[in-house]
């Protein structure tokens, strides 16, 4: 039952179009600062470039998807038309509107201070307010969640909440806290000294506030393929899922433990305290609980279909499998990525392990194969389910569906493998410029032009993408049916309470950012010999 | 009612689940702020107390302890931020008017000079600032501007600082030939850690306390970097142009020096 | 397409299950048993202490005055390292330290946010302004080493490579036996 269609292909249509964007400005990055070319004369045209593609992809790009699949997952999960229609419209545009005052200093260059804004560096006040309402827009959509849900529950008491719209609202209450972390940052800090009300800045606590949103942000990116992991892939190769308890485990543990743990960001910082290092460093190994679930409970859950394919064997079931179905190949491929990027992971998590790649390429190569890959990956998947439902149409080749897919793996593992291996050798990230001719960097020339050979594969197929959506609507009308989920091998008839709510995990969530934050921040908040000037950047 | 269901210990979920939070955070607590403080005796805590309270982060004025060797050149003493002058007041501005007619006969009645002194007109107010200051503390050293600068009042600095940024910046007196960018101004040199020249020096972004250079004399540039790079001239605060001038070679100084005396100061970039 | 919910389908369906979640316990056991082990037998630690300082006023007094800044020796005989970072250049710019000794680095931003990474060393921190960063170091060898900063710092950034030179123990006594901060700043 997907009643407001126009909705919710707004929100995949302006996700997908600045997606398309920003994956041409770190193509043309990747490029540039190869060997393959010889220098863009001006460095600051790359941090321009890197701050657009940073804020697309980390704040909007996602945050669409994740929105626009949740609208999409309350009506098809919960059969009940949306509530609130008007304010999603209301924070779809405030995220549109923001993102266009976000980008318009970008694009002037008063506004080179990377995603991460970096105080005491500061730029155009509009980028920052841009960002900040980006956040609101998102966060009009948690709030409907959680009503649309409470609506469904006094329809339906007692019963057990569907997994899908289960997990979606867990994802929603993640990021309203999480982004509480960085608007706290924006809000308190940066702004008013971006508007001149203030002159200094403590910087220190500026990145305790942002750890805080930075690691569990990558969660709130993570959910929506998460959920297509459980809801969709089964479905959609023809198994079943194997564990519905299992499922809503894995998303309350993200829930609690997803953001506790940011200070891992800061290990190499001089503003926190060791032993806070210590305690995060120890929370951070229980975020990888959660992904063990999924990785085995989703295998499981496609062994179920091999087997029922008449798969035989320790492992010949894996030819069972029908590849070629699309979201099969999206998910092998997802998982792959998931499992070498996870790995990265376990050394970025390890203090000890950790210094040896702070802050290199290593780190930008780990989030791009989690990110671009592993997830992203998911997101194409969930638009190639969805896209025949919203439109009425179906996608005109799977062949060419295919095809994106393979060119989106092979160009993100041509793009990272690489890039890990420059950042053991110890070449620092967010520069403009690389001297090659140097002897003592000639040894990272190979991998870096891998690296942009891959970029460009990754371009193609993100066109390719576009390509395909955009055809599909030209396609003759087809009734696609009603939009399901996979249905568990064991029929869910009861869920506990503590299962079926969030309000415990809620508290805890809450209660863990109190005593894992709560000293670090008070502590740098209340003094003011920390703050220090700020300096301004590019002409404003 | 689901509240007082939930929230209970007879609820094996909760129990559970604080039961672990707790646990996990306690037993880390005690590993992060005890246990790996006594394993590094290098840290020479004063006792359990001090361990615990730096674990946790307690944040400290840092003391410098032990002696400091002597300089044997006098630094800078100006302290710069990116509010230094940033807003001067039209009476500085006037009072800084009157003041600047004594330094016309070298800089130009309008601030443009035609004897290879620095042109000010428009020139950032820090930066005419932080020289006065330092021709006048001594750190920075010159036969006709120490004396100039040895009586001059703050007040009185800080106003021909504002007077010059006010004035509007002209085209140069010494206009030559367009040169080609020279490798050495576009690129920096990283791996001699240069940085391109614009990056602090106006074109690309400003530096507190870095001039634009657009237009100014050929000789005199030259006279400085290579003043920089022998380290005869020392009032950059923590050696940051000497870092740079030493990395230069006497090529990429002339190079350099001719470029920006070649270039009008359309291109700089205001920091207002 | 959907499946039957067929007894032949349950029972596959209970057998799978049963060996996966073996595994799983299994890997997540394993996991955390390995994360305690290099926890508590690596106890390297971060900076011990949070130490703050008005990064404006570095060059006016205190420890990282012009002077003060490079390799000392102290009155104990450990070795200690002084350097600051700002836009876009460490001082000194070519750190010089002996091989096979401890060695305590102390740096800190005069500006905005900076890093320190000595490439093929694990030695890599943050540098905040405002605050002062501590991190030690011990070199095996003899050679040279580059010394990018690591973040983000505006435009010149990427211009922004220091240099670390590592020499011979006795060779470095021998030079550090006038007193006075060393470096190996125009070498």
């Amino acid at each position: 039952m997907l009643v407001n269609r126009k909705l919710i292909l707004a929100h995949f249509w302006f996700a997908f179009a600045v997606f398309g964007l920003a994956l041409c400005l770190g193509a043309w990055q990747m490029f540039v600062r190869s060997p393959l070319y010889t220098w863009i004369s001006n460095p600051e045209w790359y941090y321009r470039s890197l701050t657009a593609h940073g804020t697309v992809m980390g704040y909007v790009f996602p945050t669409l998807v994740a929105m626009g699949f949740g609208y999409a997952i309350t009506e098809s999960a919960l059969q009940q038309r949306l509530v609130g229609v008007r304010w999603a419209w209301a924070g779809f545009w405030l995220i549109v509107i923001g993102a266009i005052m976000a980008m318009v200093p970008v694009a002037l260059g008063r506004a080179s201070v990377l995603y991460t804004f970096y105080p005491p560096l500061i730029g155009s006040p509009f980028y920052y307010i841009g960002v900040v309402l980006v956040v609101v827009g998102s966060w009009i959509w948690v709030a409907l969640m959680s009503v649309n849900l409470r609506v469904w529950r006094r329809a339906h008491p007692g019963e057990p909440v569907p997994l899908a719209m289960f997990a979606n609202v867990a994802g929603s209450y993640l990021w309203a806290w999480t982004a509480v972390g960085a608007a706290l940052e924006l809000l308190l800090q940066i702004i008013p000294v971006a508007l001149g009300l203030k002159t200094t800045i403590d910087a220190g606590l500026a990145r305790v506030f942002f750890s805080w949103t930075l690691h569990a942000i990558v969660y709130f990116w993570l959910i929506p393929s998460y959920i297509a992991y459980y809801v969709i892939v089964p479905r959609a190769i023809g198994g079943r899922l194997y564990s519905d308890t299992m499922a809503r485990l894995a998303f309350i543990l993200f829930l609690v433990v997803a953001m506790p743990i940011g200070i891992h960001h800061t290990f190499a910082d001089p503003e926190v305290g060791a032993g806070f290092k210590f305690i995060h460093s120890a929370f951070t190994a229980l975020v990888a609980v959660p992904t063990l679930l999924t990785v085995f409970t989703i295998c499981a859950s496609v062994e179920i279909a091999a087997r029922l394919r008449g798969g035989r064997g320790a492992l010949g079931w894996i030819r069972a499998l029908p590849w070629q179905n699309p979201i099969m190949l999206a998910v092998a491929f997802s998982f792959v990525m998931l499992g070498f990027g996870g790995a990265g992971g376990l050394i970025n998590m390890s203090y000890q392990l950790d210094t040896t790649i702070h802050n290199t390429q290593w780190i930008t190569g780990h989030f791009h194969l989690i990110f671009g890959g592993a997830i992203v990956i998911m997101y194409f998947a969930i638009a190639y389910d969805l896209w025949p439902h919203l439109t009425g149409r179906a996608l005109p080749n799977l062949a060419l569906v295919r095809t994106q897919l393979w060119l989106w793996f092979i160009g993100m593992i041509v793009t990272t493998f690489p890039w890990h291996w420059v950042g053991i050798l110890g070449m620092p990230r967010r520069m403009a410029y690389y001297d090659y001719s140097n002897p003592a960097i000639a040894p990272e020339a190979l991998s870096v032009s891998l690296s942009a050979v891959g970029a460009l594969i990754l371009l193609a197929s993100g066109l390719l993408f576009l390509f395909i959506l955009i055809r599909s609507h030209a396609q003759g009308a087809t009734e696609a049916g009603a939009y399901r989920f996979s249905m568990p091998v064991h029929p869910v008839r009861s869920v506990p309470l503590a299962l079926n709510s969030f309000a415990i995990w809620v508290a805890l969530m809450i209660g863990l950012t109190v005593t894992n934050y709560g000293y670090p921040i008070l502590t740098l908040a209340t003094r003011h010999d920390t703050s220090v000037p700020a300096v301004y950047v590019g002409a404003h | 009612m689901s509240t007082r269901e939930l929230f209970t210990f007879r609820n094996s979920y909760f129990s559970v689940a604080v039961g672990l939070a707790a646990g996990l955070f306690v037993l880390t607590a005690v590993a992060g702020f005890v246990v790996l403080p006594r394993l590094q005796p290098e840290l020479k805590y004063a006792d359990l107390w001090d361990a615990f309270c730096s674990a946790a982060g307690l944040p400290r004025r840092s003391v410098s302890s032990g002696e400091i060797p002597k300089s044997a050149h006098r630094s800078s003493e100006a302290v710069l931020t990116s509010m230094t002058l940033a807003h001067p007041s039209q009476e500085s501005i006037g009072r800084g008017a009157t003041l600047a007619q004594r330094c016309a006969i070298c800089h130009g009645p309008t601030g443009i000079s035609r004897a290879d002194s620095p042109n000010l007109a428009g020139q950032y107010a820090a930066v005419i600032y932080k020289e006065l200051l330092d021709f006048r503390s001594g750190a920075r050293t010159n036969a006709v501007m120490s004396p100039f600068a040895a009586n001059l009042s703050d007040r009185e600095i800080t106003d021909v600082a504002a007077y010059y940024s006010y004035l509007p910046r002209l085209p140069a007196f010494h206009p030559v030939e367009q040169h080609p960018k020279p490798r050495v101004v576009i690129y920096g040199a990283p791996m001699r850690g240069i940085a391109p020249c614009g990056s602090c020096h106006g074109s690309l972004d400003n530096k507190t306390g870095s001039p634009w250079l657009e237009g100014q004399s050929e000789a005199y540039l030259k006279a400085q970097l290579q003043a920089f790079a022998s380290g005869q001239r020392t009032n950059d605060i923590s050696q940051q142009m000497r870092n740079v001038a030493r990395g230069l070679t006497p090529q990429e100084i002339d190079e350099a020096a001719a470029y920006y005396a070649s270039q009008p100061p359309e291109i700089i970039k205001a920091t207002d | 397409m959907t499946v039957q919910d067929d007894s032949h389908a349950a029972a596959v369906a209970e057998r799978t299950e049963k060996r996966w979640a073996t595994i799983s316990v299994i890997v997540i056991v394993a996991l955390v048993l390995l994360a305690t082990f290099a926890g508590l037998h690596q106890a390297t630690m971060p900076q011990g202490r949070v130490e703050t300082i008005d990064p404006t006023r570095l060059h006016l007094a205190g420890e990282f005055v012009e002077s003060n800044l490079g390799t000392a020796t102290e009155p104990d005989g450990s070795v200690t390292v002084r350097a600051i970072g700002q836009q876009y250049s460490f001082t000194p710019a070519c750190i010089l330290v002996p091989a096979q000794t401890p060695i305590m680095l102390r740096a800190t931003s005069a500006d905005v946010i900076h890093g320190i990474l000595i490439q093929g060393t694990n030695v890599n921190t943050m540098l905040v302004p405002g605050y002062v960063s501590e991190q030690f170091m011990r070199f095996e060898k003899t050679g040279e080493h580059l010394m990018p900063c690591q973040e983000f710092c505006s435009f010149g950034h990427e211009g922004m490579w220091g240099k670390v030179k590592v020499i011979d123990k006795a060779e470095f006594a021998a030079r550090a036996k006038n007193g006075g901060r060393l470096s190996c700043v125009g070498e």
